[in-house]
């Protein structure tokens, strides 16, 4: 499993935040590989998004796409706050 | 129609009034208003901070590492918010005569140390939080007009808030932008003529070509960089950026009141955090329109200019010239 992830918005507004990653769940350590695989399943970041975003001033927005083996990918775009505080951890970890 | 013509007359007559009353600009408030201030302001109103470090992690808020009250911790981040977070509240306190974010004496949350290499702050609804930056775009968050931004937003949220997408959410910004500036220029006791009306001015990485975040005495001006681009704020409504990044162009649009506010307070001239100021405050405690236009806020700053410094006053002409030189006629 492929992980992208790239970040805009946030205080500045910036198309670019510096934040660009793309994670191949397969060669990391058994541990975080099970971390990452469970945080970033597509149906669960699907439920995520479907979340009420409220009203939060300055917030990020990342944009998550997810490839399988079968190399089929699926794409979310997220708020920040939709986000657990263990993924945004494990996205600032990678 | 009817009523469409009746409120036409009536802005005719207001206009005209204004126009017969121009002369110095009083750069004094009403008896009524000052009464009104000076009972809120000379304030007793005491802050209650509480600072925390996040630990370079995403959960909030965090460890709490300084109270109200306690003496420094050492941690420099740290320390700078708590400092910050006191100027902030000491202008809404001691100028608008408000106690605290809600007007309620709540607590000043912050957190320090949100995330690792975080390239942001913000306001979360309850607390702010404050990332270090990652060194290369930005090198820090806690500078004054930066703190200020965000607690400028927890005030709008208890002010009636203002939607945080298209115009109405970059009025959000703009008002943030608005009183960050504010709490830095009087923090430095400038007046308008000596502030550079910068926000965020040297938060940006070492290696980045820019002075700050935004300009709003010009707009579109703050930086020109290979990494962040070119500082895409308008300050005239022809420029308005239409686009569905940015929650609308919130960050972007704001440009334009942004504007509006630095010409205002340079042509009364003084302290931009008096009269600008309390006209910009007693517009958003009066607005009650969370999905209001550049032209609603507009129209609601003239109405406080009227009511704090006196029907057709100076303020409510040059306050009316300026909105007009950014595009939006009242």
């Amino acid at each position: 499993m492929i992980i992208e992830i790239a970040a805009k918005g946030g205080f500045g507004g910036f198309a670019a935040t510096g934040l660009h990653k793309t994670i191949d769940v397969d060669r990391q350590a058994a541990p975080i590989r099970q971390e990452l695989s469970d945080a970033f399943k597509p149906d669960e970041l699907a439920r995520l998004s479907r979340e009420p975003c409220g009203n939060c001033p300055d917030r990020m927005t990342y944009h998550i796409t997810v490839t399988d083996e079968a190399r089929h990918s699926r794409s979310f775009t997220l708020h920040e706050h939709q986000l657990p505080p263990e993924t945004l951890d494990l996205i600032d970890q990678m | 129609m009817a009523r469409k013509l009746l409120k036409q007359n009536e802005k005719v007559r207001e206009e005209r009034a204004e126009m017969t009353d121009i002369g110095a600009p009083h750069h004094e408030l009403s008896p009524a208003a000052l009464n009104r201030i000076a009972a809120q302001g000379e304030s007793k109103l005491k802050p209650d901070r509480q600072i925390h470090d996040g630990q370079y992690k995403a959960a909030l808020p965090g460890k709490l590492i300084r109270s109200e009250g306690d003496t420094e911790t050492g941690i420099a981040d740290a320390d700078t918010a708590y400092d910050a977070a006191g100027q902030v509240f000491s202008l809404f306190a001691d100028e608008y005569g408000r106690n605290s974010l809600d007007d309620d004496g709540m607590p000043l949350v912050a957190t320090v140390h949100h995330r690792r290499n975080y390239n942001n702050a913000f306001w979360d609804g309850k607390q702010m939080a404050y990332g270090t930056g990652d060194g290369k775009l930005f090198r820090t968050f806690l500078e004054l007009s930066v703190v200020g931004h965000e607690m400028a937003h927890g005030v709008i949220q208890y002010s009636g808030g203002l939607l945080y997408e298209n115009q109405s959410g970059a009025l959000n910004e703009s008002i943030a932008d608005v009183f960050g500036s504010l709490t830095l220029q009087r923090g430095l006791a400038l007046e308008a003529h000596e502030a550079d009306w910068l926000v965020g001015r040297g938060i940006l990485g070492p290696d980045i070509n820019g002075a700050a975040l935004r300009s709003m005495k010009a707009p579109g001006t703050a930086y020109s960089d290979d990494l962040l681009g070119q500082d895409p704020q308008p300050w005239h409504m022809d420029h308005f950026v239409v686009t569905t990044d940015d929650n609308g162009g919130v960050h972007i649009n704001s440009g334009i009141p942004n504007h509006a506010f630095y010409l205002f307070a340079t042509y009364l001239g003084g302290k931009a955090w008096e009269i600008p100021g309390r006209i910009w405050y007693h517009a958003l405690q009066s607005l009650n329109n969370p999905m209001a236009s550049f032209s609603d806020w507009a129209d609601q700053t003239i109405k406080s200019a009227n009511e704090l410094t006196g029907n057709g006053s100076s303020e409510a002409v040059m306050l009316r010239r300026a909105w007009k030189l950014v595009g939006i006629a009242i």
